[in-house]
């Protein structure tokens, strides 16, 4: 039967590699498509990390005149403990540019057993860091005063980072080297991972720094939670507060929620307009294998009605049909797979495998499907040729 | 001839709707998308609005400095501009700018965002903003630090609501009082080198410009050249400064920057190793073919489909003694009214398509039109389409054997 069918296809190789050729094209369109989409719900599917409701991010420079770390430290902690002191604030937090959903990128490596880990985001931030994002430590402890000028450089990883160094043993107490050349830096926390990039964006490496009195010099972050209940009117008090406070420098304030809706545009804008583009590709590709399914039946009326007329039932045509149809994907699905399982086998984007193989078998079903659909009427059509009309005609 | 082709095309069109439609429905999808495109890239590319004589224009927006093991890349400072590029012969306009960088107001309980950019007197005469209101900033106010500003068409809206002028007002930006002496029409954020909502004096500035002498900072220049003919040598004194240009640091062994011609300074990204030129072409191609490919593809597949429905007619005329280069040339020529046809189509359903666009206000401000550039990208593309779908199979039929042509029948 099927040797049959190979021979019939066979017989038509010229215009038949055509539509191999276009089924091939647009498998790897659907591939691409459901991969970038499939990605893209994963990430969306892991928590968030963090509570950004009514999480605010002041941003100003530092224009005081002084270069000394104490007197720097002073002035902002004192600073942060005024906003604090505000009846609206829960709690207030120093950190680096790199806050949650930002465009600014802070990364690092580290050695740790011989495993050099590039593309580490590293974070200065202070004490209050976890409690004004509400994120979770997992094992170990954050900051706190003893670690005020001690000799012993400690740090807090995230989960992601700890997974990857450790595994599943604990991380607490274990020692590695910066890429800065600093050896033997401690690890007393790991923190619950923070989705920073965004409701889509992968998890990422990080290591959080505890702010040191050099630092304040360029930092230029405050966050804070305020209560639900803190409107523009407060917010607006908030903003004189820090201009006040901080004569020469340029103040604003921002909303998390809103910098995470900016950030997610940057995954779905081009996945919509790609969805867009593809589902359109798809239709026409569609109508066309319909049409040209359509055309080759109607041009082997004779050879059907010989079927009929010696016993085969309509249902045996339309099978043939189809079936010559599903070979013919099968053909150009097994060509596209070849393609698309380099993308897992080279690693090219770095995303997980299981992504591309799921991507890939939706993908399979996709045009399997869509086959199906295109020649189901065509067969039918087949089916209902008449062998004594179709012998006339020859 | 031609008028038979026509007809004969016209024919065939009417003779099988359904593979017509198909041919349509391909054909002028392909054209909204890559018109829609087109049109993008030159609203973002072409539009002279602001810059008016950007034939004279030279924009140094970059400054990179690399060692061995670091580099850093970004906008150049102040203190480079005036010092060294302020230092040119050739050009007859200095233009510099700062970035633009976000404040809040409140007003009347309301928070509004504003974002504004630092001015010189020579911004104003190299770019021909259009003023709704009111004039530019002018150079003695700007030399007297006074606090005025120039603000967009949208600021005004939002900050004052739909009230009449608004000369002679106050706008409060980072806590500080400015009087408007003008108002200009908004810019999308896509002209990001000319962007703001409130323009102010340079002089205004909280901090020192000068006395940070880094080379990294948050400045643009434009530099005017008295004619387009000058604009080689204006570059090129550019190039013969950066030779001259010393070192910052140890750690670095070189500093880059460019005079660049607008579209080159658009995309440079600041890394002598990334060209945002090689980008943006290679993913424009890309996308372009991506988009032609399949469409191509299935329109050379219903096309062979229907000209072996004429094999009798080829065989015929075969038989009468017409050359295969004649078949050809007739099926191609058929194939590009087809394709016309389709991009006929394409243009109509590529207007809705940006009206659609432009009033879902993707991009605030950034309005698609179609002009005769986009009209001109339209047609190569409808040639280019209907002649890669037209060759291979005219060349198939034109193999086709008379007798077995005529036997078919």
């Amino acid at each position: 039967m099927f040797k049959h069918l190979f021979k019939m296809i066979w017989n038509k190789k010229k215009q038949n590699s055509l539509l191999i050729v276009e089924i091939l094209l647009s498998f790897l369109v659907i591939f691409a498509v459901f991969t970038f989409g499939l990605n893209s719900y994963n990430n969306y599917a892991k928590p968030m990390g963090i509570d950004y409701q009514n999480v605010w991010a002041i941003s100003y420079n530092n224009t005081l005149k002084t270069n000394n770390g104490d007197s720097l430290k002073l002035f902002y902690d004192n600073m942060v403990d005024n906003i604090k002191a505000m009846p609206k604030v829960i709690d207030a937090a120093h950190t680096s540019a790199n806050i949650p959903f930002s465009t600014s990128h802070m990364s690092t490596g580290l050695t740790h057993n011989g495993d050099h880990i590039q593309d580490v985001n590293s974070f200065m931030v202070d004490e209050n860091y976890p409690k004004t994002l509400n994120v979770k430590l997992l094992d170990g402890r954050w900051y706190n005063k003893t670690d005020v000028g001690s000799k012993q450089k400690v740090i807090v990883i995230n989960n992601k980072l700890k997974e990857r160094m450790f595994g599943k043993a604990s991380a607490i107490g274990k020692l590695y080297n910066d890429d800065d050349g600093k050896k033997g830096v401690k690890i007393i926390g790991v923190l619950d991972d923070i989705k920073f990039n965004g409701d889509y964006q992968s998890l990422e490496y990080a290591i959080y720094n505890r702010i040191d009195t050099s630092s304040y010099r360029w930092l230029g972050k405050i966050l804070v939670k305020v209560s639900p209940d803190a409107n523009a009117a407060f917010e607006s008090q908030l903003y004189k507060f820090m201009a006040n406070n901080l004569k020469d420098s340029n103040i604003e304030i921002e909303h998390l929620t809103n910098k995470l809706t900016a950030y997610n545009k940057f995954t779905l804008v081009p996945l919509i307009i790609l969805s867009i583009v593809a589902a359109f590709l798809i239709i026409n590709v569609a109508l066309g294998i319909f049409g040209v399914l359509w055309y080759n039946i109607n041009k082997r009326r004779g050879e059907i009605g010989l079927r009929r007329a010696v016993g085969a039932p309509g249902s045996s045509v339309s099978a043939q049909l189809v079936s010559e149809a599903m070979i013919l994907a099968t053909l150009s699905l097994i060509v596209g797979a070849f393609f698309a399982v380099q993308f897992p086998l080279l690693n090219v984007f770095d995303l997980p495998a299981s992504v591309y193989l799921l991507a890939m078998l939706l993908a399979v079903i996709f045009i399997y499907l869509l086959v199906l659909v295109c020649s189901l009427y065509p067969g039918k059509q087949a089916s209902a040729i008449l062998p004594a009309v179709a012998l006339h005609e020859e | 001839m031609l008028k038979n082709y026509f007809k004969i095309a016209i024919a065939v069109l009417k003779r099988r709707k359904f593979f017509t439609f198909l041919s349509l429905f391909g054909i002028s999808f392909t054209i909204i998308i890559l018109m829609v495109m087109t049109a993008f890239i030159d609203k973002v590319v072409n539009d002279t609005y602001p810059d008016k004589k950007r034939d004279r224009s030279l924009y140094i927006n970059k400054m990179e400095l690399r060692g061995k093991e670091s580099m850093n890349g970004g906008a150049p400072s102040y203190y480079f501009l005036k010092h060294y590029v302020g230092s040119m012969k050739t050009p007859v306009k200095f233009a510099i700018s700062s970035g633009f960088n976000s404040t809040n107001t409140y007003v009347n309980n309301r928070k509004i965002v504003i974002n504004y950019k630092y001015t010189n007197a020579d911004y104003w005469e190299v770019l021909d903003y259009k003023f709704s209101e009111g004039k530019p900033l002018t150079k003695q106010q700007i030399d007297n630090a006074e606090k005025v500003a120039v603000i967009t068409e949208d600021m005004k809206k939002e900050y004052f609501g739909d009230s009449g002028t608004v000369l002679g007002k106050y706008i409060e930006a980072d806590n500080v009082k400015y009087r408007i002496c003008g108002v200009v029409k908004t810019l999308p954020i896509t002209s990001y080198l000319f962007y703001a909502d409130v323009y102010l004096p340079i002089t205004v500035t909280k901090t020192n410009l000068m006395s940070d002498k880094g080379y990294m900072g948050n400045f643009t220049a434009i530099v005017l050249a008295a004619n387009t003919g000058d604009v080689p040598k204006m570059k090129k004194e550019f190039d013969g400064i950066m030779a001259k240009v010393p070192i910052p640091g140890k750690e670095w062994d070189h500093v880059y920057s460019h005079a660049d011609s607008y579209i080159q300074g658009y995309l440079r990204t600041g890394n002598e190793t990334n060209s945002g030129m090689l980008y943006a072409i290679t993913a424009v191609t890309l996308f372009a073919l991506f988009v032609m490919l399949l469409p191509t593809l299935n329109l050379v597949n219903v096309n062979i489909t229907r000209i072996m429905e004429r094999s009798s007619e080829i065989g015929v005329r075969k038989a009468f003694g017409a050359s295969s280069f004649t078949l050809v040339y007739q099926f191609i020529v058929e194939n590009l009214i087809l394709t016309f046809l389709g991009g006929l189509i394409g243009i109509v359903l590529s207007l809705v398509a940006m009206y659609v666009i432009n009033s879902a206000n993707l991009i605030a401000n950034l309005n698609l039109e179609l002009n005769f550039t986009v009209l001109f990208y339209t047609v190569i593309t409808c040639i280019v389409f209907g002649l890669l779908s037209g060759v291979y199979p005219a060349w198939r039929m034109s193999k086709l054997n008379v007798v077995t042509a005529l036997k078919a029948q």
